[in-house]
């Protein structure tokens, strides 16, 4: 009776202590032996997502994840942390030890404009990053319902302008791209639509206009590729110097006569301060994965056109895009 | 057709060996929840998310819902064997239960008791897959105003079954909600209520509170009193019932399972509920009722099978709507949000496959569920047989180490110990737990809703009243509220049940 006793305790204690170990986070154990051994054998990188699961930011982080992990030979983990448009991703991003075992997405508009706004109260800046490379530019659309009665991008236009408010547009949430895009829309032409911010990402948003409960989708490219061969939404405009591959009857704004362009930039960050060969093995592993023809191939699937920039270049394009958006970031600050 | 299909592709991904070990071992550990009396279904299922956040989504959700199910049988075992449940929903089952082990017969009633748990969780996750596509369809319909009005109602109901003054719940659910406002604000980033803490940036943790509300406080109220009474070794000699005992379950089991399916769609009841009621019917209904109390099979069979039916059955109102219809499933809900996944409409548009997998997972379960325990019962008694005062160190030990794993952090620790002290305040003053668990993983998606309809309408309140299906529901979370005005009465076992 007594062995069967000690078997049953150790067998309950062993299955909760043998689980425990196998779910340890190697994010926390700090930077000690970060160098050349990195990444070590069994200890997974994180890759934090700042939306939700099922957006183009998920996506593109999710295509490239396997092919990281062959690069770098462990486990990389894809953490969707979705909210506030992005700043709650970074925050956890940027409170990370940069030991190479945490790195995050990072999207512009989001992630350049959040620590512009004092009122947002952001813990990070742009020197709190350490970017590792850019992956894509994905230009920002317009879409109405499918019955919707505006067909081109000047109709819906003038008729915001004849009754400013009187339509909804969705954004990814407060100071995200969509909302930039709504703004300078206004700014230059009048059109004044109503932002409905869904703070958690683009599939938030679709799902809410699909459900029609907001008119007009403000999305990227790679958001109504499929809706669009599916006539779930009718692309009235790209936001792009040229039209976009993916969308090849869709005009662009210039086209339309409105010299507007917009969109978001991705890429991969690290906390700022990795160790020098750390960030060196990162960025490699990031840019085979960026550039492997499957993932490149799977990305223009989703209707979007991979343009890597490396480490350096990805910090003088954010630097760029810093100084763009401090100009019109009035235009999206609250006003009261 | 559609339905058919996509079942089946669930079944694919839920049939590789790690999602079928993830469900093994959650019904392994749901069991053990189940068996030990210091630990309920809330503080259990807490408990085990952490060793869940490194899992992929799929895993951890499948092996969460095992636990969950696997503790509504853990609690038979210790109700037939030591006349002690295990946990609320097998109370009544001591009774016949009990009385079936002193006549030599608990082989039989854990038999019937496992039969009549996979009879019932199969038949409430068929109900499940059949509602699961034309609720999920009308996911489209439901915007943010609709969500929102859903979310009302989902707090109504707990408000007002939860405990015995309707104040009191609300006070709880209030703190649920104040406290879920900790962090950065979801839309427009602002902190809040961090006292220019950074670690409370990301919001205070929400396995840290719920494993300290309702495990800690639990351990600390446990008294030495508690402890059950000395094992009896049981007689398994006969684990078949006889093909008369068999007959006998047939129509108890039906009656069960009518029962705990019909119950487990509303949120706010119970299990404990479930199998009480059953209980009542086989007392009414049964053709041996004069035996019933004296070791009945019926007696283990109704109700065994209406809190298995119950708790598979409760699972729908969260999947398809997003209500939690239980503490317990608040705390699923909770690791669902975790996970990045919204349980809801939503969640069949969004994430239909990781759905479906989890579904198809829950008929697995329950197999296993069944497999598992006929042959293992000897080994759950022998963890009775340890010392509680070993076995609550041993608890304690690991709510530590959860809290701590969650982030590797002291302080998720220490925000452990503060709301087991909170939580033990809250017991001796007679509040209730369950609306400030529900609010606290509600709070968050409820602000953003609200939020976003107000967007929608320009700040004009009347959005609620003026779509139909969010006026409709939210007049009945009014009425939910202002029923006891109306002199409707809850079912009595809700008052005794520890689990609100």
């Amino acid at each position: 009776m007594k062995t069967r006793l000690r078997l049953a305790a150790a067998l309950a204690a062993a299955s909760l202590i043998g689980l425990t170990g196998c779910g340890a986070n190697p994010g926390a154990t700090g930077a000690a032996g970060a160098a050349s051994d990195f990444p070590k054998k069994g200890k997974s990188i994180d890759l934090i997502v700042a939306f939700g699961s099922g957006g183009a930011v998920d996506t593109a982080a999710r295509l490239i994840q396997p092919v990281l992990e062959k690069e770098l030979g462990t486990n990389v983990e894809v953490i969707n942390k979705p909210g506030a448009g992005g700043q709650i991703g970074y925050t956890q991003l940027t409170s990370a030890k940069p030991d190479g075992y945490t790195i995050g997405a990072t999207g512009s508009p989001s992630v350049v404009v959040s620590p512009l706004d004092p009122s947002r109260g952001a813990k990070y800046t742009r020197e709190s990053f350490q970017p590792l490379g850019r992956q894509v530019i994905d230009p920002t659309v317009i879409a109405v319902q499918p019955d919707s009665p505006y067909k081109t991008i000047k109709d819906l236009l003038d008729a915001a302008k004849a009754n400013p408010k009187s339509m909804t547009a969705s954004t990814t949430g407060l100071q995200t791209g969509e909302h930039f895009a709504l703004a300078q829309l206004q700014e230059n032409t009048g059109a004044e639509f109503a932002p409905v911010h869904f703070s958690e990402g683009a599939s938030q948003a679709t799902t809410a206009f699909l459900g029609r409960h907001v008119d007009v989708l403000v999305a990227n490219v790679s958001d109504v590729n499929d809706l669009s061969k599916q006539g779930k939404a009718r692309v009235l405009g790209v936001m792009s110097a040229e039209r976009a591959p993916s969308l090849p009857d869709i005009p662009t704004f210039k086209e339309s006569g409105y010299d507007l362009t917009a969109g978001t930039a991705r890429g991969y960050s690290a906390p700022a301060g990795l160790p020098e060969d750390v960030a060196k093995k990162l960025e490699a592993a990031i840019e085979k994965a960026i550039e492997d023809p499957a993932v490149v191939q799977k990305m223009k699937d989703l209707g979007l056109q991979t343009s890597y920039l490396n480490g350096a270049d990805y910090k003088t394009f954010w630097a760029g895009q810093e100084e763009d958006f401090k100009e019109v970031l009035p235009l999206v600050q609250k006003k009261d | 057709m559609d339905t058919l299909n996509e079942l089946l592709n669930g079944f694919a991904a839920a049939m590789t060996w790690q999602n079928l070990l993830f469900a093994f071992l959650g019904c392994l550990l749901g069991t053990i929840i189940g068996v030990l009396p210091g630990i309920g279904p809330v503080a259990g299922v807490a408990l085990l998310i952490p060793l869940t956040l490194n899992m992929d989504a799929t895993g951890a959700i499948i092996m969460l819902c095992a636990i969950f199910y696997g503790t509504a049988y853990g609690g038979t075992i210790t109700s037939v064997l030591l006349n002690t449940p295990g946990e609320a929903a097998s109370a009544i089952t001591t009774i016949d239960g009990y009385a079936m082990t002193k006549i030599g017969k608990a082989g039989a009633a854990l038999t019937i008791a496992a039969v009549g748990s996979f009879v019932g969780g199969t038949i409430a996750t068929l109900g499940l897959v059949a509602a699961a596509k034309p609720l999920g369809e009308l996911g489209l319909l439901v915007g943010p105003p609709e969500f929102f009005a859903l979310m009302v109602v989902g707090i109504s109901l707990l408000v007002a079954l939860a405990g015995k003054s309707m104040v009191k719940a609300v006070i709880s659910g209030a703190l649920g909600l104040l406290i879920s406002m900790v962090g950065i604000d979801p839309v427009a980033g602002a902190p809040r209520f961090t006292f220019g803490m950074d670690r409370l940036l990301d919001g205070v943790s929400f396995v840290a509170v719920i494993v300290g509300v309702f495990g800690l406080s639990e351990l600390l109220s446990y008294r030495k009193g508690d402890q059950p009474a000395a094992v009896h070794a049981p007689n398994l000699r006969s684990l078949l019932p006889t093909g008369k005992e068999w007959l006998r379950s047939a129509p108890a089991m039906a009656r069960g399972t009518g029962i705990g399916f019909g119950l487990g769609l509303i949120p706010g009841m119970t299990g404990s509920v479930s199998s009480l009621l059953s209980y009542g019917a086989e007392k009414k209904f049964s053709r041996n009722r004069h035996q019933l109390g004296k070791g009945a099979i019926e007696g283990v069979a109704g109700p065994e099978t209406a809190n298995n039916a119950h708790a598979n059955a409760a699972l729908i109102p969260l999947f398809t709507l997003g209500i939690p219809a239980s503490p317990t499933i608040a705390v699923l809900m909770g690791a669902f949000l975790q996970q990045g996944l919204t349980p809801g409409p939503t969640l069949f548009t969004e994430n239909s496959e990781i759905a479906w997998a989890i579904i198809a997972s829950l008929f697995i379960g329950n197999l296993i569920l069944l497999l598992l325990n006929v042959p293992l019962v000897g080994l759950w008694t022998s963890i009775l047989r340890v010392p509680s005062s070993i076995l609550t160190a041993l608890i304690l030990l690991f709510m530590v180490i959860g809290a701590y794993t969650i982030n590797f952090s002291v302080f998720d620790v220490f925000v452990m110990i503060g709301f087991g002290l909170l939580g033990l305040a809250l017991r001796h003053l007679d509040i209730p737990l369950a609306p400030m668990v529900l609010t606290l993983v509600l709070g968050p998606l409820m602000e953003r809703s609200l939020r976003e309809s107000l967007e929608i309408s320009q700040g004009d309140f009347s959005i609620f009243t003026s779509r139909p299906i969010s006026a409709v529901l939210i007049g009945l979370g009014l009425l939910i509220v202002f029923s006891p005005l109306l002199k409707l009465r809850k079912p009595k076992a809700l008052n005794e049940d520890p689990e609100t």
